[in-house]
C-alpha cells in the first residue's frame, strides 16, 4: 500500500475515493475467480446447477465493471488526477475491462459443461482442468501484484503466459487427433476446444493486467514491447538473476 | 494510412539540458537570490526555450515569481535584493553593468496577476510604450493598435469603442487588453505571473487560447498556481519548491511520470 502512496493526498475524500474503487476492483477479481473455478470445476465434475450458478453470476461482474467505470470517471471529472494518481485510475479502468471479458471466458466454459460427456471423452477434460489450474493461478497471482501494485509478481505472471500459450497447443494437438481418430466425437471435442481457448484467452488477459500493473508502478507502456525491453523496464538497471 | 502521431501531447520534446543556442531564446547560469540575509533562490539553471512556453510551479513561496521577476530585472527595485549568477539573453548577461534596464524591460514585456490597465483609452493603453519611443506617426499607432489587439485577441470585441476608457472593459477583457500593450512594442520574451488568478474560468480560457498563439512569434515564461493551467498551456515547465529547482522537464513528462518524488507529491496533491 505505501508504495501507491494513496492515502497522503491533502484531500482526504480523494484518498477515500481512490481506496474505494481500488477495493471495488479486487472484489471484482475476486469474483471473476471464483466464477472461473466454479466453472472448471462444473466441467470436472458435470455438475449443471455449478455452471448454472456460474451463468447466473455474470451479470453482477458487468454490474461492479459499469460501477467502477462511473467512479473512475467521477474521480477524472473532479479531481484531474496527475502522474501516479492519473496512471492509477488509467490501469484501473484498462484492468476491470480485462476482468470483466474473463468472467465472459468463465462463462463460456459453464455452458460447455451443461453438456454431457461419455466416459471416453471425460478423459479430455482432464488435460483441460491443468490449463485451467494453471490460468486460474496467474489470476490469483496477478489480483495480488494488483493489490500491493507489486512489479516483480506482475512480472512473474507476465511470463507465466508463455506456458499456458504452450499447454493450449498441446491440447490442441491431442484434441486434433481424437477428432481424426474418430470423426463422430468432433462436436464434443469441438467445445472441449473452445474451452481450452477460453483459457489460453484468460491467461492473454492476465497478462495485460501485469502489463497496467508496470505502467503502474514504471510510468512505461510495456504493450507489444520486445521481452528484453520490457526486462529493461521492470528490472532497471539490475541484473537479472 | 491511419497516422499514428500523438495529437494530445505538446509541442515536440526538446533536450532541455543540451539546447542549442538558435533554440534558446535565455539561459539562467547558477542564480543565487537574496532578500536581504535570506536566500530565496538557490543556484538555479536552466534554458528557456525559444518561442515556447514554459512554465514555473511550485507552492506558496516556492520562489517561482522571485526568479520570473528576475528575468526583466523586476527584483532591481527591491532594495534589499541581491542577484548572484548569470541571465543570458543572446549570450550577455543582464545583470551586466552595461545593461540598460529600460531597454531590457522593452525586450521582456511583463504581465501582472491583476489587470492594470492605464487610467486612458484602450487606444491609449496600447500605444503608450510605443508613444514613449518617440513615436508619432498615426498610421504607424493605428496599425500597432490592430495588430496587438487582434494578437491579444480582443480586436473584434473592442474595435468599435477603442476610445473608450479601459476601465470600461471587464476584467479578462483588461488582461487581455495589458497583453495588447505588451506586445505593441514587439518584445522576445513574454513574461506572465499568474495572468489568470483573478479572472473567471471563460476568461481564462480565452486567456489560454491566447497563450497557445502568441508563442508563434513570443518566448512566453508563466508563473501559475494552477496546475492544470500549467499542463494545457506549457510546453515545458519548471517545478520549485523552497527556492530550488527540483524537476525541470517537457510538460508531458511531468505531468505524467515526474522523476523526482517532490513533483510527484505537489502535482498529485500530497503533503511530502
Amino acid at each position: 500500500m505505501d508504495k501507491m502512496n494513496m492515502g497522503k493526498h491533502i484531500s482526504g475524500k480523494f484518498n477515500e475515493e481512490l481506496e474505494a474503487v481500488r477495493n471495488r476492483v479486487l472484489s471484482m477479481g475476486g469474483m471473476v475467480e471464483q466464477q472461473i473455478s466454479d466453472a472448471l470445476e462444473a466441467i470436472q465434475k458435470a455438475d449443471v446447477e455449478l455452471a448454472e450458478k456460474v451463468l447466473n453470476s455474470d451479470h453482477k461482474i458487468n454490474k461492479l465493471e459499469v460501477q467502477i467505470d462511473e467512479e473512475c470517471v467521477h474521480i477524472i471529472a473532479k479531481r484531474q488526477p496527475a502522474a501516479s494518481d492519473l496512471r492509477l485510475v488509467i490501469a484501473i479502468i484498462k484492468t476491470i475491462a480485462d476482468l470483466e471479458r474473463i468472467g465472459d471466458e468463465a462463462e463460456r466454459i459453464a455452458k460447455v459443461a451443461k453438456e454431457s460427456f461419455s466416459k471416453d471423452q471425460e478423459q479430455l477434460l482432464v488435460s483441460l482442468e491443468n490449463l485451467g489450474l494453471h490460468v486460474l493461478s496467474m489470476l490469483r497471482k496477478v489480483l495480488d501484484a494488483f493489490a500491493r501494485m507489486d512489479l516483480e509478481a506482475a512480472y512473474e505472471v507476465h511470463q507465466q503466459d508463455e506456458q499456458a500459450d504452450r499447454q493450449y497447443e498441446a491440447l490442441t494437438r491431442q484434441l486434433m487427433t481424437y477428432m481424426m481418430e474418430d470423426s463422430r466425437s468432433i462436436p464434443k471435442i469441438m467445445d472441449v476446444l473452445w474451452s481450452a481457448r477460453s483459457l489460453e484467452r484468460m491467461g492473454d488477459r492476465c497478462q495485460n493486467i501485469a502489463e497496467y500493473i508496470i505502467f503502474f508502478v514504471k510510468g512505461k507502456d510495456v504493450r507489444h514491447v520486445s521481452a528484453e525491453s520490457m526486462q529493461r523496464t521492470v528490472m532497471g538497471n539490475k541484473k537479472p538473476d | 494510412m491511419i497516422s499514428v502521431n500523438p495529437t494530445t501531447t505538446n509541442a515536440e520534446k526538446l533536450d532541455l539540458a543540451n539546447l542549442a543556442p538558435e533554440q534558446t531564446a535565455l539561459s539562467i547560469k547558477n542564480l543565487d537570490l537574496f532578500y536581504g540575509e535570506d536566500q530565496a533562490l538557490y543556484d538555479i539553471s536552466m534554458h528557456v526555450p525559444k518561442n515556447r512556453v514554459t512554465a514555473f510551479i511550485g507552492p506558496s513561496g516556492c520562489g517561482k515569481s522571485t526568479l520570473l521577476r528576475c528575468i526583466n530585472r523586476m527584483n532591481d527595485l527591491v532594495e534589499i535584493c541581491k542577484v548572484k549568477g548569470d541571465i543570458e539573453l543572446h549570450g550577455k548577461n543582464i545583470y551586466d553593468k552595461d545593461v540598460d534596464v529600460a531597454a531590457l524591460r522593452r525586450r521582456i514585456g511583463m504581465v501582472f496577476q491583476r489587470p492594470n490597465p492605464f487610467p486612458k483609452s484602450i487606444y491609449e493603453n496600447v500605444v503608450y510604450g510605443l508613444r514613449l519611443q518617440g513615436v508619432k506617426d498615426r498610421r504607424v499607432l493605428d496599425e500597432a493598435v490592430e495588430t496587438s489587439l487582434r494578437g491579444a485577441a480582443l480586436w473584434d470585441e473592442v474595435k468599435d469603442r477603442l476610445n473608450a476608457s479601459a476601465f470600461s472593459l471587464s476584467g479578462g477583457q483588461q488582461q487581455r487588453l495589458v497583453i495588447a500593450r505588451s506586445i505593441a512594442i514587439e518584445p522576445e520574451i513574454l513574461l506572465l505571473d499568474e495572468p489568470t488568478s483573478a479572472l473567471d474560468p471563460i476568461s481564462t480560457l480565452t486567456i489560454e487560447e491566447l497563450i497557445t498563439d502568441l508563442k508563434k512569434k513570443f518566448t512566453v515564461v508563466i508563473v501559475t498556481h494552477n496546475m492544470q493551467q500549467a499542463a494545457r498551456v506549457s510546453d515545458q515547465t519548471a517545478f520549485l519548491y523552497m527556492g530550488k529547482l527540483i524537476e525541470y522537464a517537457d510538460t508531458d513528462t511531468l505531468f505524467t511520470t515526474p522523476s523526482e518524488k517532490q513533483t510527484e507529491d505537489y502535482i498529485t496533491g500530497r503533503y511530502g
